[in-house]
């Protein structure tokens, strides 16, 4: 039985018209188009779904979308535009965090998120914002290392 | 900065903007019009006949695909061709395919798989290397336990072990590791007027053409293979995604729609392949004043229910369990067992991380057992250049583990550290750890990996071929089936074209295989891209300089195996690798007391792999085997109940967090070997291999006990502290 | 089956009403449980009543030295609060990850009754009271009553869970540890949680409970009993005493996590570094 959910995404306003029961993740890559989210494991697990919920990082695999109605969803692809992310995206270049590319949309949703409440992370901090968001790929250094970087390049960004 | 390829350092990789910005299109990503999902039915038994299948009637514009739908070849073409597309009749383990089941709404094939019911008759299954091993019938295949056994010698064993003074013996065990790349098998096939394409996840394009020509009767023209962007593979996508790639292509020449076909993370888990557990005897025979004169090593490894690439890891696992050590006279004999279990393949590493931690492991006690310093131990025993490898072959290269060692030592105050960790570790007595204070311990490792295919692979069964065009605007495409799978090939061999013919790197073009262009370069795997396909190209590149005034022109190259190496493939003598990439690992740890949990306080990691071609690609990788190395080490415990796997999602199945292990220390030692492009040897999978047994011994030394299995969890740490310390440990 | 969405706890309540329903808040073990492959439907088998959203349920206050936290509140909020003392937020900062924090709650904890719960140690230790909610009223329950069993509570079909309260005492020592398979987002194998209160050597009140060793959280009063007013002189007889009889209460088991034997010695091992190292028996 289909219900129709508003929210905003993308900064936009966003109406669907679909089964309130299912994923959020499903919703933004089936009916919208929008597959910058990824699923690895579907249980909230390992973060290649993040997205951001009214600024805070969470897991679409796990959201119905019932319960996004009246909120602000950014994706990665709503994301990307800003300068945040033009930031982040040449610390993770600079320190090639970035190999087979499948965990990074959801880590640098989770360094945006890190960094909105808390613009000056130690590597402590770093590892722990991160610590959601499995990479198999990089070992986590180069992404830490990119973080940081954007931190104490990103002065007034965050 | 101007984009010039300069060997060594770093440029931004070209693959690197669309998947910073989440628009690099995966697979499951990709919409064609009219694509139907698929979900695959999986044997829920580890042995047993088909008796029926009881379907559901399907609705219009579903299908079921299975056995009866297959053309061709029903079985994969592997190193070993056993395993069929789709069960006939019988089971082997648990998540076989039996049958897919396709249409345009998942709900519904969800609904449907729910509603199946399989009749099986069970069979006894053979679970572990042990039933195998005393197995007297009712064997999983043909008339042996076993689907391959080696044995091979060296020197003089009989008389070497007549005149040694005593003897140390060890056994060894190591678990599953599973592959967890985020991005679960995944294939899109579209099959339209008799001829079909496949896009997908994978390491080898090639292999994949393959297996869907045999399965679908189709001529090589009409069967075309695209790697898509792919989410990690680690040898879990070189020979398995040929079973997914052919299930959607028969389902999309049956649908007459293209399918496409993403596992979850429990099936991936379930059913697909993982890194061979493996039992490992070692007894080595030393003369009066501690010189090892000769080795007897038996090596077990279970292989799963289908032999796939089991005979290839069982030789790589043979030829490196002897270590970088010269010991002149050696009896080596190792079988692959069939179990029930799902397949046992191709891991980062291949063999290499079960024979490296057996024999660091073994070395290690040795030096304890005779109150010799672990790092001065080994170093007597060092394989020198002029040397020859356990297979006889001539070790005709610099071979610079003294440096590895050196620089080890320096960077992580080795000796400093073992000499203050033993020191407490002996007067701490039967350490029960009941105080608060963390036991310390710090564990080497020294290793190698032969780079390129196995034996004379390269020669006789790959036969790679690399081609460059000059088109008319000046810029030059790379065609080559290698995959980029994270490990930078796109970055990377382009540097190397670009380089050679003096061009900036944004001539160079190359993008993700596609069979309809590219020649068969081999499969992405051993650690070959870079040193075999790269040269390939760089030869290529050097005719294209010559000619560079042509306007448009395609350069082919094939492999030549290099002059003065041989291998006889049925003695397992000669080269066994044209080449090695060396390194040592040095893992410092504190085991808490009360958890008996461990922590790695520091990691150092030196390696030789000829030259860097990017150095923060080259640690990247570093960090990432390490990383890996480290799961397989402690923390990735996967265990078989009556043959089904236990831990079936991410959140049991634990791989490291950011959390979890700090950076490793890296230094990389210069030894440009002359046949690699630019000096390179493989990189890929040497980072990982002798990490298990530097963390190892790091816990052995800070518990003082002997460790002998992985993973080394903390219930085993305190299993083994409740028991007496042997050995004078 | 369907989701419904209240605009109210009182709207709430009447979906509780009729057909069996289910409470979601964060959902992040609900979505897990009832998971289905991608594209398909999560398996619910009844409709399920979304309560995250609920203003009524999304208070935190601190006073009268008791913190009130409404069910719906997520633990990351909880632990980004100042005034919630440390040893209230410490167990909660170690469940699943960033993102799983933002999302789940204590109500959604509670209700999933999970003998491995990382936030039930707390709850039971510092004896949390609950306050749930029907449509006769409300109804005020110790968490060490409303959870039976693994997956098991009192919490009737017409039943929300609405508050937790915490009460907050001058604890002057306060150990929490968890053992699990890695350093971040894992499941407890065997978790400890300990708070004591001593002055002038002597111990004014500990609390001591203990996860993923029997089927639900245990808390030993009778070992605590022993201690009240006792010495804090280093000695370990009476944390002997003590640990001796909590041995008595624990009944571990084996399962695809680890293993009976070492939860049991280190949940002791771990009680004892809390009575011997951190509050000085």
């Amino acid at each position: 039985m289909e219900t129709e959910v508003r929210f905003t995404l993308n900064g936009k306003p966003a109406e669907v018209l679909a089964d309130p029961l299912r994923r959020l993740i499903d919703v933004l890559r089936d009916d919208l188009g929008l597959t910058g989210t990824k699923e690895g494991c579907g249980e909230g697990e390992c973060g290649a779904c993040s997205v951001l919920v009214d600024g805070r990082l969470v897991n679409s695999c796990l959201v119905p979308l019932a319960a996004v109605a009246g909120r602000d969803i950014v994706t990665i692809e709503g994301f990307r535009k800003t300068s945040r992310f033009v930031l982040l995206k040449e610390c993770f270049a600079d320190e090639g965090a970035v190999q087979c590319g499948f965990c990074t949309p959801g880590m640098v949703l989770a360094a945006q998120a890190l960094l909105s409440s808390n613009p000056h992370p130690d590597e402590e901090a770093v590892r722990e914002g991160i610590s959601g968001n499995l990479c198999r790929c990089t070992g986590y250094s180069s992404i830490i290392a990119a973080v940081l970087a954007a931190s104490k390049r990103g002065e007034g960004l965050w | 900065m101007k984009d010039e390829a300069w060997i060594g350092i770093p440029v931004r990789r070209t693959d690197f903007d669309d998947k910073a910005e989440g628009a690099a299109v995966f697979t499951a990503d990709m919409a064609l019009p009219g694509t139907l999902h698929a979900r695959t039915l999986r044997s829920a038994v580890p042995r047993a006949r088909i008796d029926r299948i009881d379907l559901p009637s399907l609705p219009e514009g579903y299908h079921y695909v299975d056995r009866s739908d297959v053309p061709g070849s029903n079985i994969m073409p592997n190193a070993i061709s056993d395993q069929p597309f789709f069960a006939d009749g019988r089971v082997n383990y648990v998540g076989e395919p039996i049958m897919l089941i396709v249409g345009p709404d998942r709900q519904v094939l969800s609904d449907i798989l729910g509603d199946i019911r399989v009749h099986y008759t069970e069979e006894k299954p053979i679970l572990s290397i042990e039933e195998a091993e005393a197995a007297t019938g009712g064997f999983i295949h043909g008339g042996l336990p076993y689907f391959v056994s080696y044995e091979y010698g060296k020197g003089d064993f009989e008389r070497a072990v007549s005149e040694a003074a005593f003897s140390v013996e060890d056994e060894y065990r190591t678990g599953y590791q599973e592959h967890a790349y985020l991005e679960t098998q995944s294939m899109l096939a579209s099959f339209v007027g008799g001829a079909v394409t496949v896009y997908g996840s994978m390491q080898c394009p090639y292999s994949v053409k393959e297996s869907v020509e045999a399965a679908l009767a189709l001529d090589p023209e009409n069967v075309r293979v695209v790697q898509l962007p792919t989410g990690g593979g680690f040898g879990g996508k070189e020979d398995y995604p040929s079973l997914p790639a052919v299930h959607a292509a028969l389902a999309s020449m049956k649908a007459g729609k293209p399918v496409r076909l993403v596992f979850d993370r429990k099936e991936d888990i379930i059913s697909t392949t993982k890194r061979h557990p493996s039992r490992i005897r070692i007894k080595s025979y030393l003369s009066p004043e501690g010189r090892i004169l000769a080795r007897d090593i038996d090596v077990c490894t279970d292989a799963g229910a289908y032999a796939g690439l089991s005979s290839v890891v069982l030789q790589r696992l043979s030829f490196s369990v002897c270590g970088v050590y010269g010991v002149e006279n050696l009896r080596v004999r190792s079988y692959a067992y069939a179990t029930n279990k799902c397949v046992s393949g191709a891991f980062r590493g291949f063999g290499g991380p079960q024979a490296f931690f057996a024999m660091e492991m073994h070395m290690e006690h040795i030096s304890r057992r005779l109150g010799r310093d672990p790092l001065a131990f080994r170093r007597s025993h060092f394989l020198k250049q002029g040397g020859t490898s356990s297979t006889g072959g001539l070790l005709a290269y610099p071979i610079r583990l003294d440096d590895i060692a050196d620089a080890l030592k320096e960077a992580s105050r080795y000796d400093e550290k073992a000499a203050l960790y033993q020191k407490a570790a002996a007067s701490a007595g039967c350490r029960k750890g009941n105080g608060a204070a963390p036991l310390r311990g710090i564990g080497l490792s020294m290793f190698f990996h032969g780079c390129g295919f196995t034996g004379s692979g390269e020669k006789d069964t790959l036969k790679a071929k690399a081609k460059l065009r000059k088109n008319r605007d000046g810029t030059v495409e790379i065609l080559a089936s290698s995959a980029e799978i994270g490990q930078g090939s796109l970055t990377t061999l382009r540097k190397i074209v670009a380089k050679t013919l003096g061009i900036p790197i944004g001539d160079v073009v190359h993008s993700y295989p596609d069979t309809a262009r590219c020649p068969d370069s081999g499969p992405t795997v051993a650690s070959r891209t870079v040193m075999i396909v790269g040269r390939l190209l760089m030869d290529c590149a050097l005719e294209m300089k010559g000619r560079w005034k042509e306007e448009e022109f395609e350069v082919a190259r094939s492999y030549v195996y290099p002059e003065g190496l041989s291998w006889d493939n049925d003695r397992f003598q000669g080269n066994a690798y044209p080449e090695y990439a060396w390194g040592g690992n040095v893992v410092e740890v504190e085991v808490d007391p009360v958890t008996y949990e461990v922590g790695v306080t520091g990691v150092w990691g030196a390696y030789d792999i000829g030259e860097p071609m990017d150095e923060r690609i080259v640690a990247g990788q570093i960090d990432g085997a390490v990383a890996q190395g480290l799961g397989y080490a402690s923390m990735e415990v996967l265990t078989a109940e009556a043959g089904r796997m236990l831990q079936d999602n991410l959140t049991t199945y634990a791989i490291p967090t950011s959390a979890d292990f700090p950076r490793t220390k890296a230094r990389l030692i210069p030894n440009p070997y002359k046949e690699g492009p630019f000096g390179a040897k493989g990189l890929g999978e040497l980072p990982l291999v002798g990490v298990a047994p530097a963390f190892a011994s790091a816990v052995g030394q800070a518990i003082g006990r002997q460790v002998r299995r992985l993973p080394v969890t903390a219930e085993y740490i305190m299993r083994l502290m409740d028991e007496e310390a042997d050995d004078g440990d | 089956m369907t989701i419904r969405r209240p605009l109210s706890l009182s709207e709430a309540l009447y979906m509780r009403q009729g057909a069996d329903t289910v409470l979601m808040a964060g959902g992040t073990d609900l979505m897990v449980k009832h998971r289905a492959p991608a594209g398909a439907r999560p398996s619910f088998t009844k409709d399920v009543v979304l309560i995250g959203h609920l203003k009524e349920l999304g208070y935190l206050k601190v006073y009268d030295d008791v913190a009130r936290i409404g069910a719906a509140v997520p633990l990351a909020m909880i632990i980004q609060d100042a005034s919630v003392p440390g040893y209230v937020k410490e167990p909660l900062m170690s469940i699943g990850s960033p993102s799983i924090r933002n999302m789940a709650t204590l109500g959604g904890n509670i209700c999933n009754s999970s003998p491995a719960g990382d936030s039930l140690t707390m709850l039971y230790a510092l004896d949390a009271v609950l306050t749930i909610a029907s449509a006769a009223g409300l109804r005020e329950c110790a968490v060490s009553d409303f959870i039976e069993g693994p997956s098991k509570n009192r919490l009737a079909k017409d039943e929300i869970l609405v508050e937790i309260a915490i009460p907050l005492m001058d604890y002057n020592r306060f150990f929490y540890r968890k053992a699990a398979q890695r350093r971040a987002n894992a499941v407890s194998k065997v978790s400890f949680y300990g708070v004591a209160q001593v002055s002038e050597g002597r111990v004014g009140s500990v609390s001591m409970a203990l996860g993923a060793v029997a089927p639900t959280v245990v808390r030993d009063r009778a070992a605590e009993a022993m201690l009240i007013g006792a010495e804090a002189d280093g000695r370990h007889k009476l944390s002997e005493r003590a640990l001796d009889h909590m041995d008595g209460l624990v009944v571990p088991i084996d399962d695809l996590r680890s293993t009976k034997a070492y939860r049991r010695r280190v949940a002791l091992g771990l009680a004892r570094h809390f009575l011997e190292e951190v509050v000085g028996l």
